[in-house]
């Protein structure tokens, strides 16, 4: 492809997110305040000062709108506020809020755009720009892709600080004091004769004010809670059994709800006989929804049992139905109508590999189910115009848009009352589970319906991570790598599950090659092709995205050439390393590993590296061979970030990316046989347990720059670093996910 | 615990008997068919010896591997060291009715003695394994039947549930070709 | 069916079969205890009968021969037990959805172990699924309570 070509489609994905929201308005728009909603039904003596502070005489209520699904995004934004607002996080409400346009995200567009997150040309700034704005009149109040602490970091904060300095006005204004006489302090302001003006008492004086919008953030060197060791907030209620998540919601007069639908992904049923189910103890009804039945009983187990007991009749899938030729649709993807992006394209990669030794190497990754702990559950309750909805979510606004399309109610009536997750790994960026609990809800109005799924419902109705293929050639010259071609194929993640989402999506797919066309590294002939393989099953973004198995194909190739050279692979990567907080981290993690010191006979030690959510992670696995199989000893992780603002959920986080990896990476795969998922219970895919998990040891890196979110990007190099660690420990080279399917472990 | 001590003075040990013995032959074709059982999954998966470690074959699904979940009974042969078996297999009387979840029985869930090792041994060694008190858990033949009659895990082997595969033949099958076996001098290949 | 959880004895009228799990969670109102699998392998649901650790999924309502604790009556917030206690101070939780499992068999371990090596942790532990990788401080959290129960 030309150049022109390249450039082309670049801006047309840059432009095109920007004129979904009328591009023309952008600036007009982006500057207007967005209707604060907490202003609605306030009482009097209450003051909303900013979308994320509510004050009334109960105390302080912190809104922080980002969706907790595990990864601490709760108490990392109460914390946020609290560092302005001055408030003791033990003594204050902590609500994600109601959907609302002004909980835009402003971040997370820009992964679904080409720029990379090392590029600070003129395109790659307006387009993270166009991001904001289209974010903002998108109204996309949507958590993931790594974006809670990078979106929220300015805009918390502000919130405090303007809160806070709301407050002392009013405490002026009630005192007569000046303000440099007042200082704040866990949730009062203070007089200079040690006095303390509780925020709740200054609440009413407050909301009659204008806000003081013009503040001064605090610089870091200030700082109490961020950047240091802090309790999250949620740690308390989890360890005592006591967090409401969305399967523990209850209310008067509840029942219990659970669906069976088509396993055959997509498939419609064509009839059904509820009988039997009918006359089980416990059962109130038997109902019909899309693809499907529920049953609605008086405990969840009775609706387990009685749901079990319905004869369906199942049409078929319409998707091509089996893996096997899934992944030969995969495999004749590789075509040039079916290039789907080129955004790397340097030096002349056709005329390096037209001559001499080339290498090559085929590799294909599975596709992969979410399975989050907590099953899809969620309570509903539908009546007189009105619906309320409880579940956990990462996409509020979507699933108030989309409820109210089926239901015919005005969005406003829609009211999501989002809950704590039981783990999510992107599975509750879909609205489906809600949407079938809503149709029960149509049939039995004013009733509150509590919809539980049964693991194997959850399993054969998961919208997994694409399956994927990389076709790979590469030539070294001189103990270097010189030329590095690769093409992925796989299924578009944005196609399928921005139509859900009822969002126009134009150009190229940039998750097909994420993780692989942004990499910092200077190959002279370097080219990274994407192909589109043609919808098959439904499919959705998995923690980290397409990171996720192009770390896993980019990575596993860089390590097949390094060897072909003769070089080392930390080495190598460091020679070819453009990008200095890059290099910074494969340093680290060099020294980490003690990378280069003698290893045991039996042992092996793999590197790789993933730059991805603009976050360079790098990951050392070392492994031994045992007699009962491969076993994982030590992992080592640096990662660069701007700056930890919670050191222990970073290494939280970063430590569960890397078992989240490796665990997938070794066991797990979603098959299908006529469309029906063959994985329907943890036994059947299972991650890491405690006895596999390794010594994992990490650091973060703070060499300025961007702040970024570290929920995703310790996933993409753990697959290719123990893949790379058993070529050195053993010289078995695997291509294919899971590693199971070629070696033991122990 | 259930198992019996060492009862002295019972002896089974093979008699010497002619090779061509028409006793011993049916005895020896008994004891074919009792091997069959003995070496079938269903018995193999717990009867593992010293290891301690259960195995996972002919689940059904998946590929032969050890218990998941890093199981190991341990010297006590129940768990009690680490998580006891009967944290998810349960006593029960209830049928097992639920596809891979973990059999129960009306019996705490345990390791057989560890000198009663079946895994990847041949018919002979288990032969005269189970013909000597000493290495049988104390049984003579009237007890062995006993045992077989009475035990909550042998009758579960034959009814296992929920889909699982049953060694060939019947618990009455079982208990006739053990009679046969220990009528005949509890013959062994190679006695 | 009579049934005595956190020291509180009910009467109940289910099935025998009916799953302990189910009976907590939707007839007793008793949610600490989770829902993850219904097989036994992901030990989200597990309580103590009798201080055992158990899967409360596979135990059939009448089947339960004992004193049932769940995490709620293990300890509270403003009374941890020493396990609960040791799983705060080493921030254990990210999703938190199979800590109550989790807690629940590493107090029922540590009092059958008081004093476990290392292999003896993985092994007891190992039958508790965590999606997000929450081991490492599992494994340090039950170090923490050993040592703290032992008077170290």
């Amino acid at each position: 492809m030309s150049r022109l070509r390249t450039i082309t489609r670049r801006s047309f994905i840059v432009g095109s997110a920007a004129i979904v929201g009328g591009v023309a308005f952008g600036t007009y728009l982006y500057k207007r305040d967005l209707k604060n909603p907490l202003l609605e039904g306030l009482p009097p003596g209450a003051a909303a000062i900013t979308p994320y502070v509510k004050i009334d005489a109960s105390g302080v209520t912190l809104i922080t709108p980002r969706a907790d699904v595990g990864q601490g995004a709760y108490s990392i934004q109460a914390h946020m506020i609290a560092e302005e607002l001055d408030v003791d996080l033990d003594t204050v409400q902590i609500t994600p809020g109601p959907p609302s346009p002004v909980y835009y995200n402003g971040v997370v567009g820009v992964e679904a755009m080409p720029i990379a997150a090392t590029s600070e040309t003129l395109l790659a700034r307006t387009g993270r720009g166009a991001s904001d704005v289209a974010g903002k009149l998108l109204g996309l109040q949507l958590t993931g892709g790594s974006s809670t602490v990078p979106d929220m970091y300015d805009r918390l904060r502000m919130a405090g600080a303007v809160a806070r300095e709301t407050l002392l006005a009013a405490a002026v204004a009630q005192t007569g004091l000046d303000r440099d006489q007042l200082k704040t302090e866990a949730g009062a302001v203070v007089l200079p004769d040690g006095m303390r003006l509780a925020y709740q008492d200054l609440a009413a004086a407050a909301a009659e004010m204008d806000p003081v919008t013009e503040v001064t953030l605090r610089d870091p060197s200030e700082w109490r809670h961020l950047g240091k060791t802090q309790m999250r907030t949620d740690i308390l209620p989890k360890s005592t059994g006591t967090q409401t998540y969305g399967i523990d919601m209850a209310m008067e007069g509840m029942v219990y709800a659970t669906t069976r639908t088509n396993p055959a992904q997509g498939g419609d049923i064509m009839g059904f006989d509820a009988g039997r189910a009918e006359k089980m103890r416990g059962v109130q009804a038997v109902l019909p929804i899309t693809g499907g039945v529920a049953v609605v009983a008086d405990n969840t187990w009775r609706a387990f049992q009685a749901v079990q007991a319905v004869d369906c009749d199942w049409g078929p899938s319409p998707y091509i139905g089996d893996t096997a030729a899934q992944f030969e649709a995969v495999a004749e993807s590789f075509t040039d109508d079916r290039q789907d992006s080129r955004f790397r394209d340097d030096g002349d990669v056709s005329a390096a590999l037209s001559d001499g030794e080339v290498l090559q190497a085929e590799y294909r990754i599975p596709y992969l189910a979410h399975a989050p702990l907590e099953p899809m559950s969620v309570v509903v309750k539908l009546e007189k115009g009105r619906v309320d909805i409880w579940t956990g979510t990462q996409i509020p606004r979507f699933m108030q848009a989309n409820v109210a399309a089926l239901t015919g109610i005005d969005a406003e009536n829609v009211h999501i009352h989002v809950l704590m997750s039981g783990g999510s790994f992107g599975r509750r960026l879909e609205d489906d589970y809600t949407l079938r609990a809503v149709e029960v809800a149509q049939q039995m109005p004013g009733t509150p319906i509590k919809m539980v799924w049964s693991r194997d419902e959850d399993f054969t109705h998961d919208f997994p991570r694409p399956l994927a293929m990389a076709r790979a050639r590469g030539k070294v010259s001189e103990g270097q790598i010189a030329a590095y071609d690769l093409a992925i194929a796989a299924p578009s993640t944005a196609e399928s599950q921005m139509a859900r989402l009822n969002q126009p999506v134009f150009g190229p797919d940039i998750a097909i090659v994420a993780g692989a066309w942004d990499q910092p590294f200077a190959i002279p002939d370097y080219r990274v092709t994407g192909h589109r393989v043609p919808a098959m099953v439904p499919v959705s973004s998995w923690r980290s995205v397409g990171a996720s198995g192009n770390g896993f194909l980019h990575e596993s190739f860089m390590d097949e050439m390094c060897h072909a050279a003769g070089v080392d692979p930390l080495e190598e990567r460091l020679r070819l390393c453009t990008h200095a907080p890059s290099r910074k981290v494969l340093e680290a993690v060099g020294e980490m590993a003690d990378w280069g010191a003698d290893l045991a006979p039996a042992q092996g030690r793999g590197l790789a590296f993933c730059l991805s959510f603009g976050v360079p992670v790098a990951e050392v696995v070392e492994v031994s061979q045992t007699d009962a199989g491969l076993k994982i000893d030590r992992v080592f992780v640096a990662a660069e970030v701007g700056r930890v603002l919670d050191p222990v959920n970073f290494e939280a986080q970063l430590s569960g990316a890397v078992i989240w990896g490796l665990g997938h990476a070794m066991n797990c795969e979603l098959t299908y046989r006529d469309g029906v998922p063959q994985q329907d219970n943890y036994h059947l895919y299972e991650g890491l347990r405690l006895y596999q998990t390794p010594k994992i040891e990490v650091r973060g890196l703070e060499n300025g720059g961007k702040l970024r979110g570290i929920g995703e990007p310790g996933v993409p190099p753990a697959a290719p670093a123990l893949a790379n660690a058993i070529f050195a420990a053993t010289g078995q080279r695997i291509r294919e996910l899971p590693l199971s399917k070629s070696v033991d472990f122990a | 615990m259930k198992y019996l001590s060492i009862c002295a003075g019972l002896m089974l040990a093979a008699p010497a008997i002619a090779q061509d013995d028409p006793n011993r032959v049916e005895g020896l074709a008994a004891w074919d068919r009792i091997f069959t059982v003995t070496a079938h999954p269903r018995c193999t998966n717990c009867h593992v010896g010293e290891e301690g470690q259960p195995m996972w074959q002919a689940l059904g699904y998946g590929p032969d591997a050890v218990h998941g979940m890093n199981v190991r009974a341990g010297e006590s042969q129940i768990g009690a060291e680490s998580i006891p078996c009967d944290a998810c297999h349960v006593t029960s009387a209830a049928a097992n009715t639920v596809p891979h979840a973990p059999p129960h029985i009306d019996d705490a869930w345990r390791l057989p003695p560890v000198e009663l090792a079946w895994l990847g041994k041949t018919s002979a060694e288990v032969c005269t394994q189970l013909r000597d008190p000493e290495t049988n858990d104390g049984h003579d033949i009237a007890s062995l039947v006993d045992h077989l009659q009475n035990s909550a895990f042998v009758n579960w082997g034959f009814a296992p549930g929920a889909g699982r595969s049953v060694p060939e033949g019947s618990l009455d099958a079982l208990v006739h070709d053990v009679t046969v076996w220990g009528a005949a001098g509890t013959p062994c290949e190679g006695d | 069916m009579e049934l005595t959880v956190n020291g509180t004895v009910h009467d109940m009228d289910v099935e025998d079969d009916m799953p302990l799990l189910w009976v907590l969670r939707d007839e007793l109102g008793i949610t600490g205890p989770k829902y993850g699998c219904g097989i036994a392998q992901c030990g989200a649901c597990t309580v103590h009968v009798d201080g055992l650790a158990v899967r409360s999924c596979q135990l059939r309502a009448a089947d339960v021969n004992g004193n049932v604790t769940t995490i709620e009556g293990l300890g509270t917030p403003e009374a941890l037990h020493v396990v609960q206690a040791a799983w705060v101070e080493h921030q254990v939780a990210q999703c938190g959805y199979c800590q109550s499992g989790q807690i629940m068999q590493a107090a029922s371990f540590l009092e059958l172990n008081p004093e476990p090596t290392d292999d003896q942790i993985d092994a007891a532990m190992s039958g508790n699924l965590c999606r997000c990788g929450t081991y490492p401080r599992i494994r340090a959290a039950v170090h923490s309570a050993a040592a703290r129960l032992r008077g170290a």
